[in-house]
């Protein structure tokens, strides 16, 4: 008795049988093709969502916290009760003294802008930073360089300029080394610059000019005074644990606002809404691995059913073949044989059926908008796959063998 | 060719079956033998042992030299295969396969290539009169033509002992005749075969009836 894989003749036979009994093979074989391509789906559509929700924020220092200066609501220091207040470029050395868990502190100006170049004008911010910016919101450096020490040292008349807005104002020529000219001054151009996330701190990045801070604030005469300010905290720091000493620090340097002024400072920790996005990312994924972990049993469960009344109806059958000297795992194999062919073909159907499902929903959200990448990776393919075949085969071989502990002539009588 | 001794054979159950209380008997090669009784008295049990399809509890079965006793699954399946030939009342053929396929498919448990057995089944269809029929469904044959494929089948391993389980009981008499025929010329060409039937007719053909009755040789 030869019996092994390279056997053509065992390939033939089982072909033959699952050919011949088409009705039974179609509806197991969509068994499996709709429990492999839900499967898929889900695998594919939770990858695309999660990419989706987390490339709203990639490359941003997510454990940040932003300073905004205000009104005292408490008279202090003879001070009147409601005197303004502005952050200034002199408590950025006293807040790294006073911290030293914070690893950057990044001031941020801005005005509306207007830009020109020869003919062409776009709109947009105009925003002051020093290079600290680049571990604040990692952008992409697309052309040239970012603002640097010795540009924002010399408050030099240089720009970075937002990708959108470059390409608006040069179309498609060389911007850097190019004048653009805000509110009558003429900024050269360094740098282009796109955005990694969907975070606008003063509207989108890509619509924007960058110009060194220190310029920004004595070309706009804001002499001393920053608008907001973000620190990035060290790892193992939260923006919280080092509010007091952040709020004593900027105390120290403005006498109006009282110690006991909780509302005078505001601070957002946008670590905060990270760890909500963390939260619903698990929340997403959790949902994911339940539903895909559901389908998965349920097209497991399906098969091994289908496998189930498969082996039943088939016991007759089967008692010919063990009559006629087929060994009972002879007759195993050939069950476990046919359902493993099945669910290779018609889970690569299912597979496949799922890729395209996935392009069509990629192709409507492109239409509506918004792209998506709903993507199934190979190895994924094909890990849903092996699961469909091992567990299909597992749950077809405990009909298989029940059937196999039964007796030829018992079989033969089977009907 | 076939020697009992002192069969027993028990169902079990609530109230335990005792099915064959003793049989001794002695077949010899090229016999022709027909085992008739009444229904329930285990003829058809002792068929089944004889073709290994069940076991018994007491006494010695040999076939061909062979003792059959204690067997795995794996080796009754092969002896099944190599020595015996099956004929049943409902015919047994696989109803999604031809005439052909269902004549070679004892070949196929043999490993013998797939050029070989349809060339061998072929042969064996001609010898029943149904070169024609070969590409036909069983649900497409006559009652007496699904009974000749399944005597091709039993013969194309070349068996030594061929065993018929009422062969005729699904056939009308002109048909019954026509296939007794073909095992009295099966049995001149030396086939050894043992037919269980109830029918008188049948046994009148065979050239030794033995008769059972309540688990003994009468």
């Amino acid at each position: 008795m030869k019996l092994s894989v390279f056997d053509i003749d065992n390939w033939r036979e089982i072909g033959a049988t699952l050919a011949r009994n088409k009705t039974r093979t179609f509806l197991t074989a969509f068994g499996i093709f709709w429990g492999t391509a839900m499967l898929a789906i889900l695998w594919g559509g939770g990858d695309g969502l999660r990419a989706a929700l987390s490339g709203n924020f990639e490359g941003f220092a997510s454990n940040c916290a932003i300073v905004f200066s205000g009104r005292t609501t408490m008279p202090y220091n003879g001070y009147k009760k409601g005197t303004y207040w502005n952050l200034r470029t002199s408590d950025i050395d006293r807040i790294l003294l006073s911290a030293p868990e914070i690893e950057n502190v990044v001031p941020s100006s801005s005005a509306s802008a207007t830009m020109k170049y020869r003919d062409k004008t776009t709109s947009g911010q105009i925003e002051g930073y020093g290079p600290e910016f680049v571990a604040l919101m990692n952008p992409v450096i697309r052309k040239g360089r970012f603002i640097n020490d010795a540009d924002v040292a010399s408050r030099a008349k240089v720009c970075v300029i937002g990708e959108s807005a470059a390409s608006k104002l040069f179309g498609v020529g060389d911007p850097l080394g190019q004048f653009v000219e805000v509110d009558n001054i003429f900024y050269r151009v360094v740098g282009v610059v796109k955005s990694r996330n969907m975070i606008k701190i003063n509207g989108p990045l890509d619509d924007n000019i960058v110009v060194p801070i220190s310029t920004l604030m004595s070309i706009y005469n804001r002499g001393t005074n920053v608008g907001t300010m973000f620190f990035i905290v060290r790892p193992g720091y939260t923006p919280a644990d080092i509010k007091d000493k952040v709020w004593r620090a900027i105390r120290a340097g403005h006498p109006m606002i009282s110690p006991d002024d909780d509302t005078a400072i505001s601070m957002w920790d946008i670590s905060e809404q990270f760890k909500m996005v963390d939260n619903m990312m698990t929340g997403v994924n959790v949902l994911l691995l339940f539903v895909g972990f559901s389908s998965l049993l349920a097209g497991i469960i399906g098969v091994g059913n289908i496998m189930w009344i498969i082996v039943k109806e088939r016991t007759h059958e089967f008692g010919i073949r063990r009559t006629l000297g087929a060994r009972p795992t002879t007759v195993l194999r050939q069950i476990l044989s046919e359902s493993a062919v099945l669910t290779v073909i018609a889970g690569t159907g299912g597979i496949v059926f799922a890729v395209a499902m996935l392009g069509a929903a990629n192709l409507g959200m492109e239409a509506a908008g918004q792209p998506a990448e709903f993507q199934l990776t190979f190895s994924t393919a094909i890990s849903i796959l092996f699961i469909f075949l091992i567990l299909g085969m597992a749950a077809g071989t405990i009909p298989a063998l029940k059937a196999m502990k039964i007796k030829p002539i018992e079989a033969l009588n089977d009907k | 060719m076939i020697s009992l001794k002192n069969i027993n054979k028990t169902y079990p159950g609530a109230v335990p079956l005792h099915v064959l209380k003793g049989i001794n008997l002695e077949i010899e090669r090229g016999e022709l033998v027909s085992i008739m009784g009444a229904s329930g008295s285990g003829k058809s049990t002792l068929l089944n042992i004889l073709g290994i399809l069940d076991t018994y509890d007491t006494g010695e079965y040999i076939l061909d030299g062979t003792l059959i006793r204690n067997l795995s699954e794996n080796r009754a399946a092969d002896l099944r295969n190599h020595k015996i030939g099956f004929v049943f009342q409902s015919f047994n053929l696989i109803n999604y396969k031809d005439a052909l396929e269902n004549v070679a498919l004892p070949l196929f448990y043999q490993g013998v290539s797939r050029r070989k057995r349809n060339a061998m089944a072929l042969e064996q269809l001609d010898r029943m009169g149904l070169r024609e029929w070969s590409h036909h469904l069983p649900s497409e044959l006559s009652g007496g033509q699904k009974q000749r494929v399944a005597i091709a089948r039993a013969l194309i391993t070349n068996p030594a002992i061929m065993l018929a389980d009422e062969p005729t009981g699904a056939l009308d008499s002109k048909t019954s005749v026509e296939v007794m025929q073909i095992f009295r010329q099966l049995n001149a060409e030396g086939m050894t075969t043992v037919i269980v039937t109830h029918d008188p007719g049948v046994g009148e053909q065979t050239n030794r009836v033995i008769r059972i009755s309540d688990g003994l040789i009468v």
